[in-house]
C-alpha cells in the first residue's frame, strides 16, 4: 500500500500538467533560436540596414544626411555603374557556361567503370577548389603577364603576337572566368559524378538493348536523371558569379579597386567596395549593394520559374 | 520537471549566445590596462615591432600592445571602421595618401594642439608638417617620415648606350624633365629599349609633386586642377610615352619586378623607401645601380604621420610615445638603422646623415641626395579628393600605355573621369 500512495502522489495533477505543457510547446522554438538569432543579428540586420544607409550621403567618420532615393537615381545614370554591371554579366556567362559543360562531361569520363585510379582522379579534382583564391589570382596575373607571363612565352615560340591581357575589356575578364572555373569545375564534377552514380544501371542497360548509342543515352537519360543537381548547380554557380570579387581585385594590382586604368575588369561588388571603402561613400556603396540584392534575387526568381517548368516537363 | 530543466538549459544557451556576440563589441579586451600602457596599430613590411621594442626598453614599465593591421591601405581602412563605430586604438599609423580624408573630418582625432604640438612644431620640415593640419588649425598628427625623391639609374645600361655614369655627371645631365626625355630619347634611340619603368610614377607623379600648387588652389582651398603645372606633367608623360621611353610596367607589378631582375628600364623614380623594393626584388642587380638627383630636384612620394583617435583611452601615453620616437636623435637612430627619412629639419645638415651611403646603389650618397630634394619641397594644399584625380590622370597614361586611349584623347579621358569622380 504504502508503495502505492508514493506512487499515487508522484502522478502530476491535472493542472500541474498544464503548466509544465508551457515550456513544453515551446522549448522547440528555443532549439531553433540560435539559429534565428544569428540569422538576424548577422543576415537581417545588415540587410535592412544596407538599404537605410542606402536613403543617406553618408561619411562613415563623418557627416550623415538624408538624401531619400538620390543615390539610386545617380546610380541610374552613372556610366560606371552599368559598366561594372556588364561586366560582372559577361565574367558571369563566360565562367558559368564552360563550367557547367566540361563538369559534366569530365564527370560522364570519371563515372566509366573502366577508369583505373578512378579515386585518385575524384580527389584531384578537388585541389583547386581547396586552394586559397588569392594564391590563385597572383599565380594566375603572373602567368598572364604580358611581358614575362608564361602564356605569352607560349604564344610568341608558336609564332603569335604576345597579347596584353590584363589590359583588354574582354582578355582580362577572359581571364577572371578562367580562374573562376579553375577552381569551380572540381566541385561541381563531383556533385554530377556522385549524381551519375545513382542512376540505375539497368536503364542503360535496356537502352542499349533498344539499340540507343552513347550520345542518345547521354541526352535521354544522363541529362534528364541530372536535372535536380544542373538545376542546383546553375543556380549556386549564378549567386556565386554575380558576386565575384577577390579574383577581379587581386589579379590586376594596380589599380586594384577598379581592376585596371580603364575599369575593364570593375566587377559590381567591386566597384561597390571602391565607393563605400575607397571613397567613404558609404549611401553610394550601400545602394549598389541594393541594387545587386535586386538582380540576384531577379535571377533566382528567373532560375526558379525555368526549374519548375523543367520539373513540370519531366 | 524535466522539461523545466531542459528549458533551462535551452535559456542557457541562448543567454551564452547573446553573451558572446555583445562579447564581440565589448571594450575589456584591450590589452592596455594601466595609464602608460597604450595600443598602437601600425603597418605590415615596415618592422615597427623593432621601434617598439626599444621604446619599450627605455621606458621600463609601458607596455605597448601593437598590431601590423596589414598594408597602410587596410590599415587605413580599418581604422575608418573603427572610427565609425568601434574599438579605436590609442596610437594609429596614416600613410600620406590616406590622410587627407581624415584631416576633412577631423573631430574623429585628439587636436595634437591640446596636447602641446605648438611647441615641438618647429623641429619639422613645414611642408610635411602642414600636410596634417585641418582647416579650422587643429593638428591631426605628426609626420614620422618622408619620401624623399631621387633618380635610379643602371650604370651598365648608361655605359653601353654611350651615357656618363657617375652620378655627379648624370645629375648635371638632366636637371630639368626635358633633359631628362632627351637623355631618354637618345638612350631608347641607341638602344632600342625603354628608358623608364612608366611614365605615370616615374614622371607624373613626381612632376606635381614639385609645383607651389597641385589639384587644388592653396588659398580658396576650392578645385583647380585643370591648370597649367598638371597640363606640362601630364603632356611630358604623353611624349615620353608617345616616343617609347616607357616600358609600360606599372609600379609594383609582377611585370615590373621582373622588369626590374632583367634590366628592361634604365632608370626609376624612387622615393627612399623604394630602395628596400629594389633591392629584394632584384637582389643579382647589387653594384648595378647608381643614384643620381631627381629631376627637378625635388620631391617626395609618400611618408607617414603618426595620430591619435578623439575616442582612445591613453591620450598622453600615446603622445609620450609620439613626442619621443619622433624627437630629431630617434628620428636620426632611426635612420640610420632603417633608412626611412627623418622629417625634422635639424637633421638634414646631420653630418652623420649626409654621409650615410648604400653599397647596393654603388655606394651612393642617399643621405645627401634624399634630403636636398625634401628641402626644396614648396608647401600645398592636398584636398579630400586630391588622391582620387591624381588617380585619374594617372589611369589616362596607363590607358595611352596600354593603346585603350589616343595621345589626343587622354587628357580629355582624365578630365571627364575626374568630374564624375568630385560630382558625387
Amino acid at each position: 500500500m504504502t508503495v502505492t500512495t508514493s506512487s499515487l502522489a508522484r502522478l502530476p495533477r491535472p493542472l500541474g500538467r498544464i503548466r509544465e505543457s508551457i515550456p513544453e510547446r515551446f522549448a522547440p522554438y528555443a532549439y531553433v533560436a540560435p539559429f534565428f538569432l544569428l540569422f538576424a543579428v548577422f543576415g537581417l540586420f545588415p540587410l535592412a540596414f544596407t538599404f537605410v544607409i542606402s536613403l543617406f550621403e553618408w561619411n562613415p567618420i563623418g557627416t550623415k544626411t538624408f538624401v531619400g532615393f538620390d543615390n539610386f537615381s545617380t546610380l541610374l545614370t552613372d556610366p560606371r555603374f552599368w559598366n561594372a554591371a556588364g561586366n560582372t554579366l559577361s565574367i558571369w556567362v563566360m565562367s558559368t557556361v564552360p563550367q557547367l559543360i566540361i563538369a559534366l562531361g569530365l564527370a560522364h569520363l570519371l563515372h566509366a567503370a573502366r577508369l583505373r585510379f578512378a579515386n585518385f582522379f575524384r580527389m584531384s579534382l578537388l585541389i583547386p577548389y581547396i586552394t586559397s583564391v588569392a594564391a590563385t589570382a597572383i599565380v594566375f596575373a603572373q602567368l598572364f603577364d604580358t611581358h614575362y607571363g608564361l602564356v605569352n612565352w607560349v604564344l610568341t615560340l608558336i609564332g603569335g603576337d604576345p597579347v596584353n591581357w590584363l589590359a583588354g575589356r574582354l582578355s582580362s575578364q577572359f581571364v577572371i572566368a578562367l580562374m573562376v572555373i579553375w577552381r569551380w569545375v572540381g566541385y561541381t564534377t563531383l556533385l554530377y559524378l556522385s549524381g551519375l552514380q545513382s542512376i540505375p544501371r539497368e536503364m542503360y542497360e535496356a537502352a542499349s538493348v533498344d539499340g540507343a548509342g552513347g550520345w542518345r543515352q547521354f541526352t535521354s537519360i544522363t541529362v534528364p536523371s541530372l536535372r535536380p543537381i544542373i538545376i542546383f548547380t546553375v543556380i549556386t554557380s549564378t549567386i556565386g558569379g554575380l558576386q565575384i570579387f577577390t579574383e577581379p581585385l587581386l589579379v590586376n594590382p594596380t589599380p586594384a579597386l577598379t581592376c585596371g586604368a580603364a575599369r575593364q575588369c570593375q566587377t559590381l561588388t567591386l566597384y561597390l567596395y571602391e565607393q563605400a571603402f575607397g571613397d567613404y561613400k558609404f549611401g553610394y556603396g550601400a545602394a549598389i549593394g541594393v541594387a545587386l540584392f535586386v538582380m540576384v534575387v531577379a535571377i533566382a526568381a528567373i532560375n526558379f520559374a525555368l526549374s519548375t517548368r523543367l520539373k513540370g516537363s519531366h | 520537471m524535466r522539461s523545466k530543466s531542459r528549458l533551462v538549459a535551452v535559456a542557457t544557451v541562448a543567454l551564452s549566445i547573446t553573451a558572446a556576440l555583445v562579447g564581440c563589441s565589448s571594450n575589456d579586451s584591450n590589452g592596455a590596462s594601466a595609464s602608460k600602457d597604450f595600443t598602437f596599430w601600425s603597418f605590415t613590411g615596415i618592422n615597427a615591432k623593432a621601434d617598439v621594442q626599444a621604446y619599450e626598453k627605455a621606458h621600463p614599465g609601458v607596455h605597448i600592445k601593437l598590431t601590423e593591421v596589414g598594408s597602410s591601405t587596410d590599415t587605413a581602412q580599418a581604422l575608418t571602421t573603427a572610427l565609425a563605430g568601434g574599438k579605436v586604438p590609442d596610437l594609429v599609423l596614416i600613410q600620406g595618401a590616406d590622410l587627407p580624408k581624415f584631416v576633412e573630418n577631423p573631430d574623429n582625432f585628439v587636436d595634437l594642439n591640446t596636447l602641446g604640438a605648438k611647441k615641438i612644431k618647429s623641429d619639422y620640415a613645414p611642408a610635411i608638417w602642414s600636410q596634417s593640419v585641418a582647416s579650422g588649425g587643429q593638428v591631426l598628427g605628426v609626420p614620422t617620415d618622408v619620401g624623399g625623391m631621387a633618380l635610379s639609374y643602371r650604370k651598365d645600361l648608361f655605359a653601353a648606350a654611350g651615357l656618363p655614369t657617375d652620378p655627379a655627371a648624370v645629375s648635371a645631365l638632366m636637371p630639368t624633365w626635358q633633359d631628362y626625355l632627351k637623355v631618354g630619347k637618345e638612350y631608347t634611340e641607341k638602344t632600342g629599349k625603354p628608358f623608364l619603368d612608366n611614365a605615370e610614377t616615374s614622371i607624373f607623379y613626381q612632376m606635381i609633386g614639385q609645383g607651389s600648387q597641385q589639384f587644388y588652389n592653396n588659398k580658396t582651398r576650392k578645385l583647380d586642377y585643370d591648370n597649367a603645372t598638371i597640363k606640362t606633367a601630364f603632356n611630358t608623360s604623353v611624349e615620353a610615352v608617345e616616343d617609347g621611353l616607357s616600358a609600360n610596367l606599372t609600379s609594383f607589378s609582377t611585370g615590373w619586378s621582373a622588369g626590374l631582375q632583367k634590366g628592361a628600364f634604365a632608370t626609376i623614380a624612387t622615393p627612399s623607401w623604394m630602395l628596400g623594393s629594389i633591392k629584394s626584388n632584384a637582389p643579382d642587380t647589387s653594384g648595378d645601380w647608381a643614384i643620381a638627383k631627381i629631376p627637378g630636384s625635388s620631391g617626395n612620394w609618400g611618408g607617414s604621420y603618426l595620430a591619435i583617435p578623439k575616442r582612445a583611452a591613453h591620450v598622453q601615453a600615446a603622445w609620450d610615445y609620439i613626442k619621443n620616437s619622433q624627437s630629431p636623435t630617434s628620428q636620426l637612430n632611426h635612420f640610420l638603422d632603417s633608412g626611412s627619412l627623418p622629417t625634422t629639419v635639424a637633421n638634414y645638415t646631420n653630418e652623420k646623415l649626409l654621409a650615410k651611403t648604400d653599397s647596393f646603389f654603388s655606394g651612393a650618397q642617399i643621405g645627401k641626395i634624399f634630403t636636398e630634394s625634401v628641402a626644396g619641397l614648396k608647401p600645398f594644399y592636398v584636398g579630400p579628393d586630391s588622391a582620387q584625380i591624381g588617380t585619374d590622370f594617372q589611369n589616362a597614361i596607363i590607358n595611352l600605355e596600354n593603346k585603350k586611349v589616343s595621345a589626343d584623347q587622354a587628357w580629355s579621358s582624365a578630365l571627364s573621369s575626374i568630374k564624375q569622380d568630385v560630382a558625387k
